[in-house]
């Protein structure tokens, strides 16, 4: 057990990020546990503990009584160094045991950025990095989560990834490393890894090789193990009413983001925005009945006194129950000063009038997402917004009381000229103007938030070359000189940033080697503006001779192999490419959780439906007696 | 309209939580114990609570205290008996009673605070040194001691604040000292800083951040009587 000297935790900010001991907690002692699990998040405390994905694996892994799962988060900077000065090995919160120790350490991939502190991470814990520097005697390093999609930059550091839905994968997991572990770890690490790669949803890369053409781009990527599966499916959930949710959490002491109940009211989102690979990757559409979710917010305010329920989904305003449970929640909490709140808004008069029920979106502003400024832009993306639409929500807003509203864009859109750059400022002032006309006066502020578009894998855009740095800065100073508006504030990101992530987010295994070489020259916390070196990720991409434009500035064919096409969401590539060219069309695709079935092969492929409990349903997807 | 008025230590874990943190944390244990606590009117109704005086990261205590209000009455056993169930390991409640006719805040009310030092065993030379950097820190009449503060450096005379001469005793774990300072409306000094006065300035053995610190009492001090804000 590491013990924390206070004389060095006074050299620390927030220190109350290393010393655990939250409530809820799950300790178990070592000795009684059959196998160990250390979930890692690549990122600092605060960030991390707000992740859902963590705290259900957190929960169904210790519910195994054989099974221990602690939690352990990357220290920023300032411990870092003091753990490297006084010989301290990244150790788990509950238990304070070194990472080492555990039989498994598994992170979640949420962001590209955040790779060079799993490099950091395991160097910390003093587990090699490579997996083939890893025996039998090491922790099995695995991560999941969105970029696990695109598993191969990472593919040298982690021994297998876990893709989709990871309720069930995580206990056939724990299983396998029990079992294996009984019979003494015979046949070493190539056994444990043959057996999880028997588990639906489970790749290990040292099991395929990648083949490349003399151009570099992928000839085939191969299988070389019998236990090798091409494609490896995603998992998937098929009830996910009846799965089991984290009820009763860890509550931190500090304030960390989204400290608040987090209710998922459904998985997946089928409105079919093509650049969004989350719309993807989580289908289908898979509610949970508002019965459940209301027992679920009872057990985890009285678990952990949160005064705020947040309902979170992909697009909660388009839950099927919205409105009753909304009403039931509030009702239900409001004696005990819990509130209920809605992370994302539709951009419809529909919303508004939710957002005017719910209490704790009253003090901010509003958010609203229209991803592109013009109408042609918008049906390019799937965007089913209209100007009326917007109109509609904002002059709604204004009218029930706010006066300051936040719209979300993106620059870089496939087919975009600078007609569609300019329409986001028309956007802008338009709703200026619309404060005046309703109000009478002047006195609405509007903040332009736009980012640049990254092509993602298993998208409708994943062979879209992405804007160079100079185009995207060019766009970002036409918006600058058109946005003067004292009223009007606008935010943009930082292009070198948004370029990196886009190699990354499509790259292949030949990437890894700049990630070690970036990371030993000290990139880490990449996600972080004042620790973002964009230097020395030139430097490593110089010194491992790739070109790292060749992955986010090309072009790709399209009936070029991707390095991610043995990985499956279970959406055809065919379904994507088919989305591709209609979005050079300007055709729209409607939502198939209402409407009609767009074929995207989840449902038959994996054997799933989705699940929504709305009237007025395409009777094609079973209702009810589910 | 029901006031509670509650006792509460805060154990060697969470010492590194800030007073905000603290705060939350009785707050969301409040509500676990499903006691009727009142909130405050408008869009963000606040629980209705406040604290004596907050605690330096870093700190333990076994001297907190806060009040509560409840919008219907309950005796002070059965909040007691709610209340100890859902806090924290780390946080335990020793008494609790009903506060009965007008009172000042709880804030405005304590003024001087109680303190234990323990410093890490530093050599043979320890006792000595220590008790003679004690000694000559009480004999001093002015001790000059810069705030650093984010807005602006402010100098303070620590030995304003300082109720009773320092004591000092060293054991086998090291030394032990004993701290009584005022809390005044125009403020008080950290034991930190005391500490760090003693060290820097009147060689005191050993390094300031390996201290222990604990707040071993909090009181209401009216000419020679000295009251825990539970006697008042
Ligand atoms: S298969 Fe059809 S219903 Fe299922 S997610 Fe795809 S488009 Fe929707």
């Amino acid at each position: 057990m590491i013990k924390l000297d206070p004389s060095f935790m006074g050299k620390v900010i927030k220190p109350g990020r290393y010393t655990g001991n939250e409530l809820n907690i799950v300790r178990k002692d070592p000795a009684t546990t059959l196998a160990s699990f250390a979930l890692a998040f690549p990122d600092v405390y605060d960030v991390g503990m707000s992740n859902l994905g963590l705290k259900i694996l957190y929960h169904i892994l210790n519910q195994m009584s054989d099974v221990a799962a602690e939690r352990v988060y990357a220290p920023w900077v300032d411990m870092e160094l003091v753990m490297r000065q006084e010989g301290i090995p990244l150790y788990t919160l509950e238990n304070m045991r070194p990472l080492a120790e555990f039989d498994v350490v598994g992170f979640t991939l949420q962001y590209e950025l955040s790779y060079t502190n799993i490099l950091n991470m395991l160097d910390l814990a003093d587990i090699p990095l490579l997996a083939s520097q890893r025996s039998a005697q090491h922790s099995l390093v695995i991560a999941g989560g969105p970029c696990a999609f695109n598993a191969e930059p990472l593919a040298d550091f982690v021994d297998f990834f876990v893709l989709g839905d990871g309720e069930e994968t995580i206990k056939d997991v724990a299983h396998a490393v029990i079992e294996w572990k009984r019979s003494g770890k015979a046949g070493g690490k190539a056994e444990i890894l043959a057996r999880v790669a028997a588990i639906e949803g489970v790749y290990v890369p040292a099991f395929y090789d990648p083949i490349y053409h003399a151009d570099g781009r992928m000839a085939a990527v191969t299988a070389n193990h019998p236990a090798a599966k091409t494609p490896v499916n995603k998992r998937i959930v098929r009830d996910l009413d009846g799965a089991e949710y984290p009820n009763k959490p860890v509550v931190p002491y500090l304030d960390v983001i989204h400290d608040r109940v987090m209710l998922e009211l459904f998985r997946g989102c089928t409105r079919g925005c093509r650049f969004c690979q989350a719309g993807v990757i989580y289908r289908p559409v898979r509610e949970r009945q508002p019965q459940t979710l209301l027992k679920l917010a009872q057990e985890l305010v009285d678990n952990t006194g949160y005064d705020e329920i947040s309902l979170t989904s992909l697009s909660s305003a388009d839950y099927s129950c919205l409105n009753n449970l909304v009403e039931s929640l509030i009702e239900r909490f409001k004696n005990q000063g819990v509130s209920v709140s809605l992370p994302s808004l539709r951009v419809d008069s529909f919303s508004i009038k939710l957002a005017q029920e719910v209490q704790k979106v009253r003090k901010s502003g509003l958010t609203f997402a229209p991803e592109a400024g013009t109408q042609r832009l918008r049906d390019v993306i799937n965007k089913g917004v209209t100007e009326k639409n917007l109109e509609e929500a904002v002059g709604a807003a204004f009218q029930a009381g706010w006066s300051t509203v936040k719209l979300y864009f993106m620059i870089g859109l496939p087919t975009e000229t600078d007609d569609d750059v300019r329409g986001i400022a028309d956007i802008a002032y338009k709703v200026l103007d619309l404060y005046k006309t309703i109000k009478g006066r002047r006195g609405a502020k509007v903040t332009v938030s736009v980012s640049s578009f990254v092509p993602k894998p298993h998208t409708a855009f994943q062979w879209y070359a992405q804007n160079d740095m100079v185009e995207i800065e060019r766009k970002q100073q036409l918006l600058r000189s058109l946005l003067r508006d004292r009223n009007i504030s606008f935010n943009w990101h930082d292009v070198k940033v948004s370029f990196l992530e886009g190699v990354f987010a499509r790259g292949d295994r030949r990437l890894g080697k700049v990630l070690l070489s970036a990371w030993q020259q000290g990139a880490k916390f990449d996600g972080w503006s004042e620790h973002f070196r964009f230097d020395v990720w030139q430097e490593a991409f110089r010194q491992s001779g790739i070109d790292p434009a060749f992955y986010a500035l090309r072009d790709r064919e399209h009936n070029e192999v991707l390095p991610w096409d043995h990985l499956s969401s279970g959406v055809d590539k065919e379904f994507l490419l088919q989305e591709y060219r209609a979005a050079l069309a300007g055709g729209l695709t409607v939502d198939c959780r209402r409407g009609m079935c767009g074929d995207c092969g989840v449902c038959s492929g994996l054997g799933v439906e989705v699940i929504d409990w709305g009237e007025g349903r395409n009777d094609k997807v079973t209702t009810g007696d589910y | 309209m029901t006031k509670l008025r509650l006792e509460i230590t805060k154990g060697e874990e969470i010492r590194y939580i800030s007073h905000l943190d603290y705060a939350r944390t009785m707050e969301r244990a409040l509500r676990r114990s499903k006691m009727p606590v009142a909130y405050s009117e408008g869009f963000n109704p606040h629980m209705k609570m406040s604290f004596a005086s907050a605690l330096s990261v870093g700190v333990t205590s076994e001297a907190e205290y806060m009040e509560v209000e409840l919008s219907k009455p309950v005796s002070a056993e059965k909040v007691f008996a709610a209340l100890a169930h859902q806090l924290p390991p780390t946080i335990a409640i020793k008494r609790v009673k009903e506060v009965v006719g007008k009172q000042k805040a709880l804030m405005a009310m304590v003024n001087l605070a109680v303190y234990k030092i323990v410093m890490p065993w530093h050599g043979d030379q320890m006792e000595y040194v220590a008790k003679d950097a004690v000694s000559r820190f009480n004999r001093t009449e002015t001790v000059l001691y810069v705030k650093e503060n984010p807005k602006g450096n402010r100098e303070i005379d620590i030995k304003k604040y300082i109720a009773e001469a320092v004591e000092v005793v060293v054991g086998p774990k090291g030394a032990e000292l004993s701290m009584v300072v005022w809390i005044t409306p125009q403020g008080s000094v950290k034991p930190s800083e005391v500490l760090k006065v003693l060290v820097e300035d009147f060689a005191f053995p050993g390094s300031f951040e390996a201290a222990l610190i604990k707040r071993s009492g909090l009181y209401v001090q009216i000419d020679h009587e000295r009251l825990s804000p539970m006697e008042m």
